[in-house]
């Protein structure tokens, strides 16, 4: 692809210290982001990918820390930022995030329009009255009804769905340029879910943001984004155009993803499941990741890790299936039938 | 269609919260029958009633109007002491938080076996110890984890043991309270899959509440869509999917994610306006329109649902 990526991140490794114990949460995991594009980050929890993108905001709790790689963004790499002040000048300016849950990520003894308000105030430099007209703006703008009534109210006094577009007008009150969405609609119910979605797509066309959607529902990721990145064990096993993964996915992981969607299941039988747990990210790693946990597991995945291959120019899968060496190994039939089976 | 025991049958059912003017009424109306054997779906958005309904089922919110039957006895209101000892073992329920519903406090063993000591339904130690261990197994946990803490285990684990727990009473009616949702995608098919081989080797009937339809139609036999606690359709589950009728069992349709890209920005989302209903003259009945396909809706709204069938 021609275009510049606007963020960049090459060889992430991020450790955490947990009681004298090294924990590898992310293993040089890469990423490109272009502009104005939406990418999600699919994976089961604890694959490392709220991790992963906590890391382009300085998030990480304070046992953690990336240990090696880089993140370039606008010509710096802010995989070295050390202080406060200095990730004061990317977060919530450059960067922001909608965290998952509304119910805990606002503050229950302040006022809705003085948590926006406050949020301008320390990103755009503007005080006072002038502020809080913008805040009332922003909640006008997420859809708020009677914005100016409501900004005076408490998040108790705000339902599920009302308390998550607050958190959004948070996050976009000052205009950033990536927004990280971590789970944004798993606490909500579907109906309210869509009406989420739909308006961080509007805003996104508006405000001419890039957007990175984290979630595990399969079902969000066909509704939003342009690419798709599946991460497992701490690290990217494949990325690409969404109707690339979703057609043709090459890496076993993806397979048992995709197959284990109920919507596939037929009644009166077993959905598929993908047997065993995620590997110890304490412990060394040894070949792919996921070799203990796939029945169709080749000899070299226990003993050595894949490179990259390429499916497409935009699509590229981390396993050995794509190796010219490798036996014919077919996708499974269920992902095949993916396409009749959401016609009905 | 043969004639199928009813286990549950609820009649008229109004469950009210506060009393005086700050009465709310959670629950109006509802009518539905569950059979013996089958999934038994409720569903619809947060603050419906579904959980009310089932807790008013397992006895643990009291019904103001209407009754609930269980086998032919009534369970709802004033009962015999005996009789509330044999619902509570009959009718168990598995939550819907694992992280939540677990004493942190408690081991493993004593967690599971907690119902059987209320009701001393063991004979001695090694009886209760070969219970739980048979429980455990059952459920797919092994024997060993009866010592530990409810901390130790993975989302998935936990709501196996809350499974475990609601087993080992060998109840014949179990109410899921959305046991899934808390759940990773992977584990999700897991837990389905056991609960649907417990059905089957106990034969266990569910009343089966979700708010996710894509799970809902995998393991139903029959849904119900509950809105502001009324029950506003009820029908097979793929009757509901393929023909559903009421606006708002169309709106929720719509909402649900489709996992594939092409169609997923192809669909259009449909909202649910509630006041395209006018009840003020013309009273809405709870109507059988198609053998096993209910709807609610005034005569005019029947009308119209009745071209569409013919359509």
């Amino acid at each position: 692809m021609a275009k510049e990526p606007i963020l960049s991140a090459r060889d992430i490794e991020i450790q955490f210290t947990l009681r004298g114990k090294v924990l590898k949460a992310i293993r040089k995991c890469s990423l490109d982001l272009y502009e104005g594009e939406t990418l999600a980050i699919v994976g089961e929890s604890g694959s490392g990918k709220s991790v992963f993108t906590k890391s382009f905001l300085g998030m990480l709790d304070a046992n953690g820390s990336i240990v090696g790689g880089s993140i370039m963004y606008n010509g710096t790499d802010i995989s070295k930022y050390k202080t406060e002040k200095e990730w004061m000048t990317i977060r919530g300016k450059k960067i922001s995030m909608v965290m998952q849950d509304p119910m805990t990520s606002l503050n229950p003894l302040k006022k809705i329009g003085k948590q926006i308000q406050e949020s301008i105030e320390l990103n755009q430099g503007i005080k006072g009255e002038q502020a809080k007209k913008l805040a009332i703006e922003m909640l006008a703008k997420v859809g708020i009804p009677d914005p100016e009534r409501r900004a005076n109210q408490y998040p108790h006094e705000f339902s599920g769905g009302m308390r998550q577009r607050v958190v959004i007008a948070i996050a976009v009150a000052c205009r950033p340029q990536i927004l990280v969405c971590d789970e944004p609609t798993t606490a909500l119910d579907v109906t309210i879910q869509a009406q989420i979605l739909d308006l961080i797509r509007s805003l996104q066309r508006e405000l001419n943001m890039t957007v990175i959607y984290i979630t595990h529902d399969l079902g969000v990721v066909a509704n939003v984004a342009d690419r798709v990145a599946v991460m497992y064990a701490g690290q990217i096993v494949e990325y690409g155009m969404v109707d690339e993964i979703f057609y043709n996915p090459w890496h076993p992981y993806t397979w048992a993803l995709l197959s284990s969607l109920p919507q596939l299941g037929v009644k009166g039988e077993d959905l598929p499941t993908i047997d065993g747990t995620p590997p110890n990210l304490f412990y060394e790693v040894k070949g792919d990741a996921f070799a203990p946990r796939n029945q169709q597991a080749l000899a070299i995945d226990f003993e050595e890790e894949p490179p990259f291959f390429e499916v497409t120019a935009t699509h590229k899968a981390k396993t050995w299936y794509l190796d010219p060496r490798a036996p014919k190994i077919e996708q499974p039939k269920s992902i095949k039938k993916l396409r009749e089976q959401m016609q009905k | 269609m043969p004639e199928r025991e009813k286990l549950i049958e609820i009649k008229d059912l109004q469950i009210t919260f506060g009393s005086g003017r700050k009465a709310f009424v959670a629950v109006d109306h509802v009518n539905f029958d569950i059979y013996k054997g089958e999934t038994f779906s409720l569903v619809g958005e947060s603050g419906s009633g579904k959980t009310t309904i089932g807790r008013a089922i397992t006895r643990i919110n009291p019904v103001s109007a209407g009754e609930i039957l269980f086998k032919g006895q009534r369970i709802s209101g004033k009962i015999s002491k005996e009789l509330d000892k044999q619902v509570i073992k009959k009718c168990q329920m598995i939550f819907q938080d694992p992280m939540a519903s677990l004493n942190e406090r408690a081991k493993v063993d004593y967690i599971v076996s907690e119902g059987l000591i209320n009701h001393h339904l063991y004979k001695d130690e090694d009886d209760r110890k070969r219970k739980v261990e048979y429980a455990l197994r059952e459920v797919g946990l092994l024997p060993e984890f009866a010592s530990r803490f409810p901390h130790e285990f993975s989302g998935g684990q936990r709501q196996r043991i809350g499974i475990a727990r609601a087993l080992i009473m060998e109840p014949e009616f179990v109410v899921a309270d959305e046991p899934i949702s808390a759940l990773d995608v992977s584990i999700r098919a897991q837990v389905l899959n056991l609960l649907n081989r417990l059905k089957a080797s106990r034969g266990l009937t569910y009343l089966f509440i979700a708010h996710d339809l894509s799970v809902v139609r995998f393991i139903s036999d029959r849904i119900a869509v509950i809105h502001k606690g009324r029950i506003v359709e009820l029908a097979e589950a793929e009757e509901l999917f393929l023909h559903p009728l009421h606006p708002y069992t169309k709106a929720l349709l719509s909402a649900v994610p489709i996992p594939d890209p092409e169609l997923e920005k192809k669909k259009k989302l449909l909202v649910y306006d509630p006041s395209i209903h006018d009840y003020s003259s013309d009273k809405p009945i709870w109507e059988e329109i198609l053998p096993g396909h209910f709807i609610y809706g005034n005569k005019k709204e029947l009308e119209q649902y009745r071209r569409e069938i013919k359509a």
